[in-house]
């Protein structure tokens, strides 16, 4: 007797389990979230250097479909030029300067251009004739200093030379 | 839990609207026998950039001007630049469907914003090679 009720209470608590007012189970769901949100910072990052640009520089806006590839990263700001995210060389010492070649870019663009040879040839490729560089350029710079900095790339080695913009929306 | 649901869609946004794209081309042309790295096109179609306005010229071409307008501080162009532009540019791939060369001429205080539109406008025009050659040195 006493055996049946207690079967009868608990499959009552069992039924208004199944059929009652059950929330979404909170610490499930900020799992499902919390991998979401690394899923989706992690493919930011997974593009490589050249998809960040340096904080500060606003990159300037184009209709351009191309997408990037990996390489050398040059960006200009609007106080000084950056090579792989290393100062060398600031805007002034550029603007006042005699001639087309910025020297510190033109070391630093060699220095790159020997070290991507040298890693060709460890890994037994021929190393290319001419190699690809990215300019990440501030929207607000003058055609003289990009002037000068592609002059400086192109007789470093650089010839092929991709311009960074921002996919209109 | 709140804050991951607004921050999920807010990052999934910026990655849509922070794509980035690159145009590739050659070097700008310097002094000397450097500028001839860029190959000459048949037609020379050149748009020069002028204090107040655009000079698309090129062989057997007469100049045609457009006024430059209120360059904004950020290099954009005003939208009545914007389709008289791209009325010439158009114009003119039409008539010489094999040309996509284009020389940019860019005076030495030139925006990069107001270079990258330029080249987009003559890409959209067909006109996809667009070299980059200082005033200075083109004169």
């Amino acid at each position: 007797m006493r055996g049946r009720r207690m079967r009868g209470a608990r499959r009552r608590r069992w039924a208004s389990r199944l059929h009652g007012p059950s929330g979404l189970s909170l610490t499930s769901l900020m799992d499902i979230l919390t991998c979401l949100l690394f899923f989706v910072l992690k493919s930011f990052v997974a593009g490589g250097e050249a998809t960040v640009p340096p904080p500060g520089l606003n990159l300037p806006a184009s209709t351009a479909e191309r997408q990037q590839t990996t390489s050398l990263v040059v960006a200009v700001q609007q106080d000084a030029i950056f090579v792989s995210g290393e100062r060398v060389a600031s805007l002034d010492e550029v603007l006042s300067g005699e001639g087309m070649v910025i020297a510190p870019l033109a070391q630093r663009a060699e220095a790159a251009r020997d070290q991507m040879d040298a890693l060709a040839k460890q890994r037994g490729r021929t190393p290319d004739a001419s190699h690809l560089v990215t300019i990440q350029g501030d929207s607000d710079i003058e055609f003289r200093v990009l002037q000068k900095v592609m002059y400086t790339l192109d007789q470093s080695g650089f010839p092929d030379i991709a311009l960074a913009v921002i996919k209109k929306a | 839990m709140n804050v991951f649901i607004v921050l999920i869609p807010m990052l999934l946004m910026s990655a849509v609207f922070m794509e980035i794209r690159v145009i590739e081309m050659s070097a700008p042309s310097a002094e000397g026998p450097a500028g001839e790295v860029v190959a000459k096109p048949d037609l020379h179609l050149s748009l020069r950039v002028h204090a107040d306005a655009y000079e698309l010229t090129g062989e057997g071409l007469a100049p045609v001007f457009v006024a430059r307008g209120a360059v904004e501080r950020k290099g954009t162009l005003s939208p009545t630049t914007t389709a008289r532009l791209q009325q010439v540019l158009g114009s003119v791939a039409t008539a010489h469907p094999g040309e996509h060369e284009i020389r940019i001429v860019a005076e030495q205080g030139t925006r990069y914003q107001e270079i990258v539109t330029l080249m987009d406008l003559a890409r959209s025009a067909g006109l996809s090679d667009a070299a980059l050659v200082s005033a200075r040195e083109d004169a």
